[in-house]
């Protein structure tokens, strides 16, 4: 398995992905010119021919009979171009010491804080793909990327997960604050928002800060709380440094996770190594292996055993990372190796 | 005989049964006797004072049954909202929700706590007792108040508002309470009145959410409170508005009740209100109810009369009218029909 930079012939691989990922995934929505067109643009990107403020570097998972099983996703910037909206959970007291009286009214702020930095985004893999370490590389691969070129990200990188909804896609907090000002279904709003109208719909919404005691309950409840299917995907970042500091979501209050860059776990372990072939022990740690490359970019994830400066791989992933004995890699070990000593 | 007056200090002890029976949610009634106390010498000051503009006066009427020597119903004017500590109301007006990408353009109900009605002469304080209500005797003791403007108008606003008591229910619960004021006070709706009269309303408006609230994100039976009435005050709500009020979109903080306004000028009783002169030993042929007024300060009284009234003509009086409003003949007096 490697990760490299989609390709305009992966078009109609995409599709079948993007089918199979459902309406939920809206940041790809399964429209072939949609589709075609952001393709197009993130081959751009990787040719470095666009702002950061536009900038999409939209990454596939490739096995090795080049077939294409998963997706992922990393904007350059959000909100540079249209404006980025979120609620910062906040806090509003009612207090008079006089008449005993002290509430604490958790209070939604709609900002738009999060404007430039960069954002995770997109991830979608095969059904029959999510074994081993395929979920890890696909993500993984993204931090590893922003740790090779920094200049061309933010200071931090977010990630908007999925909020709760119910299996007819329904959202509670949905129902219970942005119908009122929308008058539309959830998922036709969430559908608008996937078609780039995100900030028109924004725009619709008030203002002012919103007193989370007048939601529903089940509306309340669900205030920063991720949608189950995207828990793999939450528990992989939150491992890398990822935490929610309150801010969500405007449509379905799904939390927002965030991490300075020079924080994150990937950016801040992987080193620059010589690559060098041979046999790395039974007993060897997987690796996530990149070959520095931006345009060309590949990275992999394999068994590699580390010598001074040198990284020791097998003759396969060498192949795969289309790299010479001698070459430069950005390495990191897949796992966080002192999560997995106190788990041990 | 029914007649009106300013309160006098030894009306204190009638005056605290009124207020125990008054209606939950009339805050200017608190059934305390020395907030009570205190509004009747604030009262008997006000009527004392010589007043160029209108200030922090409040004017404090007792309907009394001569007969008796009882109080049976009670009503203020407040010269102006707001003068001492702000006067908070909600206000309800549509927030726009615009998109011109989406072609959508609907607008969303909002309240939002204001000031707004600061400065504008407050009715409020309206009390009879049950026997009396819907009749000449409530007009009496809610539209005297109005006569006594016209007779006063420097000391009084350019506009005139009342706030009618919100719905709640027979057990004392206020569905716009429960579903607004109660998450910013933890208090129940019957003790945040209570409070209130006991001129904590300061306090208790600093409370409140000082950002909007979108009215569709409240319960539907919070909604429907909004601009609702309790049923006992719609005798208080009617009378006003036959008088002209307009209610508009002003509605109370705590039960969502209507504030009715009107300008000064324009109110029914103030505008078409006329003056006389009272002539005295005539008999009287009656062909109509009035209510009558003896257009003074200190000496305030007001009755419901049936009179022969002509336009340009002195007016007649019995002799127990006479001695009701204390005036002799010749003496200047103001009527409007009831």
């Amino acid at each position: 398995m490697i990760v490299r930079p989609v390709s305009v012939t992966d078009l109609p691989a995409l599709m079948d992905l993007v089918q199979q990922a459902g309406p939920g995934f809206t940041t790809l929505p399964a429209n072939e010119e949609r589709l075609a067109h952001r393709v197009r643009w993130a081959q751009r990107t990787f040719a470095e021919q666009v702002e950061r403020a536009d900038a999409d570097y939209l990454f596939v998972l490739e096995d090795d009979d080049q077939h294409v099983v998963g997706i992922s996703a990393l904007a350059g910037a959000v909100g540079l171009r249209d404006p980025w909206y979120n609620y910062r959970v906040g806090l509003t007291v009612s207090a008079s010491p006089d008449l005993g009286i002290e509430r604490q009214i958790p209070t939604l702020f709609l900002n738009n804080e999060m404007t430039g930095q960069s954002q995770l985004c997109s991830l979608f893999l095969r059904h029959d793909q999510r074994q081993g370490t395929n979920g890890r590389l696909l993500s993984l691969a993204r931090l590893l990327f922003v740790a090779e070129f920094p200049q061309l990200f933010g200071d931090k990188l977010i990630a908007e997960l999925r909020g709760s909804a119910d299996e007819q896609g329904c959202s509670p907090f949905w129902d219970s604050l942005g119908r009122h000002f929308f008058k539309m279904e959830f998922s036709y709003a969430d559908h608008l928002s996937g078609l780039g109208s995100k900030s028109f719909i924004a725009e619709l919404m008030p203002r002012q800060p919103l007193y989370t005691c007048l939601l529903t309950e089940q509306a309340q409840a669900v205030i920063g709380k991720a949608h189950p299917n995207t828990e793999p995907a939450m528990k992989i970042l939150n491992a890398e440094g990822f935490a929610h500091k309150g801010y969500i979501d405007i449509f379905d209050a799904g939390p927002v996770i965030e991490a300075p860059v020079s924080k994150i776990r990937t950016v801040r372990d992987s080193q620059a190594l010589v690559l060098a072939i041979g046999t790395p022990d039974e007993q060897a740690p997987v690796w996530l292996i990149y070959n520095r490359r931006l345009e060309n970019c590949r990275i992999t994830a394999a068994q590699a055993r580390m010598v001074g400066n040198s990284l020791v791989v097998d003759r396969l992933t060498a192949k795969r990372l289309q790299l010479q004995p001698g070459n430069s890699v950005r390495a990191v070990p897949l796992l966080n190796q002192q999560r997995q000593t106190v788990a041990a | 005989m029914l007649v009106l007056r300013p309160v006098e200090l030894t009306d204190l002890p009638q005056l605290q049964q009124l207020a125990r029976d008054s209606l939950l949610g009339v805050t200017s009634l608190p059934d305390d006797t020395e907030r009570l106390r205190s509004r009747i010498v604030d009262s008997c000051a006000s009527f004392e004072k010589d007043v160029e503009e209108h200030g922090p006066e409040n004017y404090f009427f007792v309907l009394e049954d001569l007969t008796a020597r009882r109080l049976v119903g009670c009503s203020e004017i407040l010269a102006t909202a707001g003068f001492n500590e702000p006067f908070y109301s909600l206000r309800n007006r549509h927030f726009t929700s615009a998109s011109r990408e989406l072609n959508i353009e609907h607008g969303v109900p909002a309240l939002s706590l204001c000031q707004d009605l600061n400065g504008h002469t407050l009715l409020r304080g309206f009390h009879i007792d049950a026997p009396l209500v819907r009749t000449a005797f409530s007009q009496l003791l809610s539209r005297a108040r109005l006569l006594f403007i016209a007779a006063h108008s420097q000391r009084f606003a350019e506009a005139v508002i009342t706030e009618i008591v919100g719905y709640s229910s027979d057990d004392g619960q206020s569905p716009f309470w429960d579903a607004l004021g109660k998450h910013f006070f933890d208090l129940p709706y019957a003790e945040a009145e209570r409070l209130c009269g006991l001129q904590a309303r300061t306090f208790l408006a600093e409370l409140m959410p000082q950002y909007p609230i979108y009215v569709p994100m409240l319960p539907q039976a919070a909604q429907e409170c909004i601009g609702r009435i309790h049923p006992d005050g719609q005798e208080a709500f009617d009378i006003l508005e036959r008088e002209g009020f307009e209610t508009n979109s002003y509605i109370d903080l705590f039960d969502g009740g209507p504030t009715l306004y009107a300008r000064t000028s324009n109110v029914l009783s103030i505008a078409q209100s006329v003056t006389g002169t009272v002539q005295t030993g005539s008999s009287i042929d009656a062909r109509g109810r009035y209510l009558v007024s003896n257009d003074a300060l200190r000496g305030y009284r007001a009755i419901v009369a049936e009179l022969d009234y002509q336009a340009g003509q002195p007016v007649g009086l019995s002799a127990d009218m006479c001695i009701a409003l204390n005036v002799t003949d010749g003496s200047p007096i103001r009527l409007i029909a009831l």
